[in-house]
């Protein structure tokens, strides 16, 4: 009874959009709460959705719930609306609604003193968690293709419209705006291939439904050549949207907007939702194992990148940032792992092989759900570092551990969490992807790449535990800096709470799913159609056999662990200068690092420099070169060249000689096609 | 209510109800303005005789109405389509010259007796059924927006826009002539139908390719396709931004409902029958189209006046549109009179949003809508949504449209309809340069929302001009989502082509 109100998932965040967007600047806090209350509301309607589609007889076949009516129609072909709910989906609506829920109860405190631009804020961060709800319910890639979309045009004006006054940051608040159009034209490019991936499954399906596209007997009957490019072109979407390498770079500059932004878009939504795409199409990507070495290999790639540049930043908010790009890629890693050996499975008709595949699914989704509620624990918690020393450089911080106990004890715990310390979330859900990795390298003709995508995730597991500390111990141990002294204590109550609430999550969630509830977010082949969730888990004892009885565990362990050692005894008790291994930040490798590899000045000189120039260049052939030649042709022909007014500029006379010999290159043209075409 | 209103207030008039309510109209205006003085008055009367000519036209279209004048104009679904476009881009001029700075004081009456007959023009090659009153349209729009064109009040930039449109616009009526008289010769009437028949039973001669590409180079200049463009930019800057906008969204279309008559009637009929070679013709659309699509985008991107740079982004729309007769399939068609109806509410809101802006006394560069999302909310917000319309961002008209005519180039007999088209190249060069344009107009989109301005003082725009940009809003969202609206009649419309 509550499934077939799927729709009012993402429709009552809209409402208070509209509401908000029209009346906030009478609303108090400029309609925050009815904020919270769209979002509270989305949680709790999700929450009972999820509840009756996992005791429905719906769940354990075919697995999902679906309703549709036409959106509109072309000729035979029917454009549908409506949800499809799975659980996958369940998955996204819970999470989402409810970090969104916590973050927007934060921004009340945060936002306090931003005045009438909090209605501003409030009706777009309710946009964006429509986005994100729609994308979750969608039952069609069309349908999805628009939420996502308009996810894309709310981060855009979150970040750039806001003009957030940044404190010391080196970001200056001018940047917002080239930031802002970065984001959007960058993640514009992936939406071109996502759109020519549609057109590809339009064609080859006939239809853009989930139902439809992920048939398994329509998938066989498809040419598994555009069955490939289609793949491939979704996924391109995936990376711009999701800021995979090489399209990575607008990510980390999009943190101009506020805190809260940040955490809303690297927690629960946007770039959450490249994850989601891929899981969505894993039936889709798992039937050509290349399309899934890609993913791999784009993710491992990512993971590793986004780590080192993370290591020298003194941005406490880019720091994380990196961190959520290295995560991302995390996912990708277990995702294309996992597809990978599936699609062997499926090829090979390998049952052990395809189960070991869902192994891959079900880390890339236990590890965006974790990551979703550590990183948004930390964003939050680095907001309100940031709310209290009116700083985002990490130098300036310092010894705020006695300031500020809440903030610092729950930003340890979402630390520890993502570096991968045993028993919290992240431990669990990183070991299995690790594991897959390394599983995935034993099979194929290509499965040593997987292998050294492994060692590249383990060295990357090592980074990520060091500039976490790095992070943690600049921030609240050691001296206190300028910043620091700054700080009158603890963050008001509205941005505590939900950062306790977090922490808790940030600390067990991952166990829990994993021990109680792995067969829910596992991929499996039932009655010859894949099917998400139903009862394919390893078991509470499998999963303590997979991971303990590793020795591969107990390495990741002890480099995570000497990370942390390292990074306290540089960070914290000072001992060891971190200028020794750089030259004082100028070694080359320093360098590179803060220079992002190179990226950003890379993308300028292609996309600005480059786009602009060609303009410039056309536009110069267009209006002097070719009326330079028809000038001087015309003048020689018609002598004098007086024989058409002269009108100020004196271009007619060109405009009309553009013509005529416009014609006479159609002419040209014509006798050429009829000449290869065996016309006339 | 049904269209025997019409017949029997008409008679044998009644296919031509719309046209004779407005030539009438346009008739009165000058005396109307004499004797008032008033400009209120003049365009009070102008917008009741549109809003008069479109309900009997949507009347006609709603019941289905068919039938011809003497043979020469037919009205049928298509016409309907087409003419209720016209009068939607008449209304919005009409409306928005009231109380525009640019428009004529002098010569109001006037001013508004043309618009009404270019207008009329449009019409009757809506309607057309026949080479001569396809030409005579043409010319009545053709000559009216010259003298449009040139009453600008106080801009010396209008009478030179005005000089090069004369010149270049009659060297392609000239054109335009030379291809109808050879299509004559060739065939020996002038008569659509009859030509399309006659054509059938022989082969293809060297006097049609060339009556094809001398029409191909007098209608380019109309729809300003590459290298026929070159004008466009020039006029559109120097006409008043209502005139602009008139001739971007309306006069534009005319030439594409010539090409429309002319070579999908003969080539449908012709192809059907004889080995008559069409491929060749559908090829030189296709590189036409590619070339002016790409040539406008690119070339906007490094504009600074904003209606350069919309008239630049008009000729890459123009492009988008002559993907239909490179397909020439009547899904095209339809895709493609879709897309023109959302042009109309994307471009044409564009441009009313300059128009108001100049009216207040902003100018026309780019880096003068700074801080405007401050000084007017309203404005800034559609001219968002307008610009990402014609972009193609999701939910808004310019997605639907472009959705339609891109998957056109690409599946034969619509979505899911089987074979894919060797137009698939083409399509690719579309969505890649419909990526290409969200650079210029996120350029536009920055400067009014992010960029601060040098003053916060709040703007107020007239109030026919948020009259006429709020229709635009409406439309340009409800495009967007409901795209069934309109889209059931371009389909019905391009039936009714193709039937012929």
């Amino acid at each position: 009874m509550f499934v077939e109100y799927t729709w009012l998932v993402p429709l009552v965040p809209m409402l208070c959009f509209v509401i908000i967007g029209f009346f906030g600047k009478k609303m108090p806090h400029g309609g925050g709460p009815l904020a919270i209350f769209g979002a509270m509301f989305a949680f709790l309607i999700s929450a009972l959705i999820s509840y009756e589609f996992f005791t429905s007889a719906a769940y354990s076949s075919p697995g999902y719930v679906t309703e549709q009516i036409t959106w509109f129609s072309i000729g035979s072909f029917d454009i549908n609306i409506g949800y499809y709910v799975d659980s996958l989906a369940c998955l996204m609506m819970l999470f989402a609604s409810f970090i969104s829920t916590l973050i927007f109860i934060y921004s009340i405190g945060y936002m306090h003193n931003e005045g009438v631009k909090r209605r501003r804020y409030f009706a777009e961060v309710s946009l964006f968690l429509t986005g994100m709800l729609g994308l979750a319910v969608s039952s069609n890639f069309l349908e999805m293709f628009v939420f996502w979309e308009a996810m894309g045009l709310c981060s855009y004006l979150l970040i750039g419209f806001w003009s957030f006054t940044h404190p010391n940051g080196d970001d200056a608040s001018d940047n917002a705006a080239s930031a802002a159009k970065k984001a959007f034209l960058v993640t514009r490019l992936g939406d071109v291939c996502l759109m020519g991936g549609m057109f590809v499954l339009m064609y080859e399906f006939g239809s853009l439904d989930y139902t439809a596209v992920f048939d398994t007997a329509a998938m066989a009957s498809v040419d598994p050549n555009m069955l490939m490019l289609g793949s491939l072109l979704i996924f391109g979407g995936v990376i711009g949207k999701s800021a995979q390498f090489p399209l990575l770079d607008w990510l980390p500059d999009a943190m101009a907007g506020p805190t809260t932004v940040s955490a809303l878009i690297h927690a629960a939504t946007m770039v959450k939702a490249g994850v989601y795409l891929v899981a969505r199409c894993f039936p889709l990507f798992a039937q050509n194992p290349e399309v899934m070495l890609f993913v791999g290999v784009i993710g491992g790639i990512t993971a590793f990148f986004a780590a080192t540049m993370a290591l020298n930043n003194m941005n406490i908010k880019k720091v994380l940032a990196y961190s959520t790009l290295s995560q991302l890629g995390y996912m990708f890693l277990a995702l294309g792992a996992g597809g990978y050996m599936m699609a062997l499975g499926l090829q090979s008709g390998d049952s052990a092989l395809i189960a070991a595949g869902a192994v891959g699914y079900t880390a890339g989704c236990l590890h965006m759900a974790n990551h979703a509620f550590f990183k948004a624990l930390l964003f939050l918690g680095s907001g309100s570092v940031i709310h209290a020393t009116g700083t985002e450089d990490m130098r300036e911080m310092g010894g705020l551990h006695s300031k500020m106990k809440i903030t610092s004890i729950t930003m340890l715990i979402g630390s520890l969490s993502i570096a991968g310390f045993p028993l919290f979330s992240g431990f669990w859900s990183k070991e299995i992807v690790l594991e897959v990795a390394m599983h995935a390298g034993d099979y194929g003709a290509e499965g040593y790449l997987f292998l050294v995508l492994w060692i590249l995730a383990i060295i990357t597991a090592f980074m990520t535990a060091f500039y976490m500390f790095r992070m943690w111990f600049m921030t609240f141990k050691g001296k206190p800096g300028h910043g620091a002294e700054h700080c009158h204590g603890e963050s008001p109550k509205s941005m505590t709470i939900p950062l306790i609430i977090l922490s808790v999550f940030a600390a067990a969630l991952g166990c829990i799913i994993l021990f109680g509830f792995d067969d829910y977010v596992t991929i499996g082949i039932h009655a010859g159609q894949f099917q998400v969730g139903s009862g394919h888990g390893h078991g509470f004892m499998g999963w303590l056999e997979d991971i303990f009885l590793s020795a591969y565990t107990y390495l990741t362990v002890a480099l995570v662990l000497i990370a942390i050692g390292v990074a306290y005894v540089m960070y914290s008790k000072m001992s060891i200068n971190p200028g020794k291994f750089n030259k004082d930040g100028n070694s080359l490798l320093y360098k590179a690092l803060s220079n992002r590899w190179w990226f950003p000045r890379l993308y300028d000189q292609i996309g600005w420099k480059m786009g602009y120039g060609v303009a410039k260049g056309v536009e110069f052939v267009d209006t002097q070169v070719i009326d330079g030649t028809v000038n001087a042709l015309s003048s020689a022909v018609a002598g004098s060249g007086d024989s058409m007014s002269k009108v100020q500029t004196g271009n007619v006379r060109d405009y009309a000689s553009v013509v005529v010999i416009g014609i006479v290159v159609l002419f040209a043209v014509m006798l050429l096609l009829f000449y290869f075409m065996g016309g006339a | 209510m049904d269209s025997s209103i019409v017949t029997s207030l008409y008679g044998e008039f009644a296919p031509l109800a719309p046209m004779i309510i407005l030539m009438i109209a346009a008739l009165l205006m000058p005396a109307v303005y004499y004797a008032t003085k008033l400009r209120d008055a003049v365009t009070l009367v102008a917008v009741a005789a549109i809003a008069l000519s479109m309900f009997f036209n949507i009347l006609m279209m709603i019941d289905g109405y068919q039938g011809d004048y003497v043979g020469v104009f037919v009205y049928d679904a298509f016409a309907g389509v087409m003419i209720l476009l016209f009068q939607i881009v008449a209304l919005l001029t009409a409306m928005v010259s009231l109380s525009s700075s640019e428009t004529t004081r002098a010569h109001y009456g006037a001013f508004n007796s043309l618009l009404l007959a270019a207008t009329v023009g449009m019409m009757f090659v809506a309607t057309a059924n026949d080479l001569i009153t396809i030409f005579l349209g043409v010319e009545l729009v053709s000559i009216s927006s010259y003298a449009l064109v040139a009453m600008k009040r106080k801009d010396p930039r209008a009478a030179e826009a005005a000089v090069k449109y004369v010149i270049i616009g009659g060297l392609s009526t000239a054109l335009t002539v030379y291809g109808l008289s050879m299509l004559y010769g060739v065939t020996g009437t002038t008569n659509i139908p009859e030509i399309a028949a006659a054509l059938s039973t022989q082969d293809f001669s060297w006097a049609f390719g060339i009556a094809l590409i001398t029409m191909i180079a007098g209608y380019g200049f109309k729809i300003a396709a590459v290298p026929f463009h070159m004008w466009a930019p020039d006029v559109y800057e120097g006409a008043a931004t209502p005139v602009s906008m008139f001739l971007g969204t309306g006069s534009k279309k005319v030439g594409f409902v010539a090409l429309f008559k002319i070579f999908i009637v003969i080539f449908v009929a012709a192809s059907t029958t004889a080995a008559f070679a069409t491929e060749e013709v559908q090829y030189i659309f296709a590189i036409i189209a590619a070339i002016t699509m790409t040539l406008g985008n690119v070339v906007a991107i490094s504009q600074n006046n904003i209606k350069r740079m919309l008239a630049y982004s008009s000729i890459a729309q123009a492009g988008y549109i002559l993907i239909v007769m490179a397909v020439m399939s009547e899904y095209a068609l339809a895709s493609g009179m879709f897309h023109m109806f959302t042009h109309v509410f994307m471009k044409g809101g564009a441009f009313l949003v300059v128009g108001a802006l100049i009216s207040v006394g902003i100018g026309e560069k780019i880096s003068d809508y700074r801080g405007l999302a401050k000084r007017a909310p309203f404005i800034a917000f559609a001219m968002l949504l307008f610009l990402f319309a014609l972009a193609g961002i999701p939910p808004l008209a310019g997605f639907t449209s472009k959705l339609f005519l891109f998957s056109s180039a690409i599946y034969d007999g619509g979505l899911g309809g089987g074979v894919m088209t060797q137009w698939i190249w083409l399509a690719f060069i579309a969505v890649l340069n419909s990526a290409i344009s969200l650079f210029y107009y996120t350029r536009v989109v920055k400067a009014m929302l992010i960029e601060k301005g040098e003053t916060t003082e709040r703007i107020k725009v007239p109030k026919t001009f948020t009259a006429a940009i709020s229709i635009c809003v409406v439309f340009v969202i409800l495009l967007g989502i409901y795209p069934q609206l309109i889209m059931d009649f371009c389909a019905d419309a391009a039936s009714a082509l193709f039937g012929i």
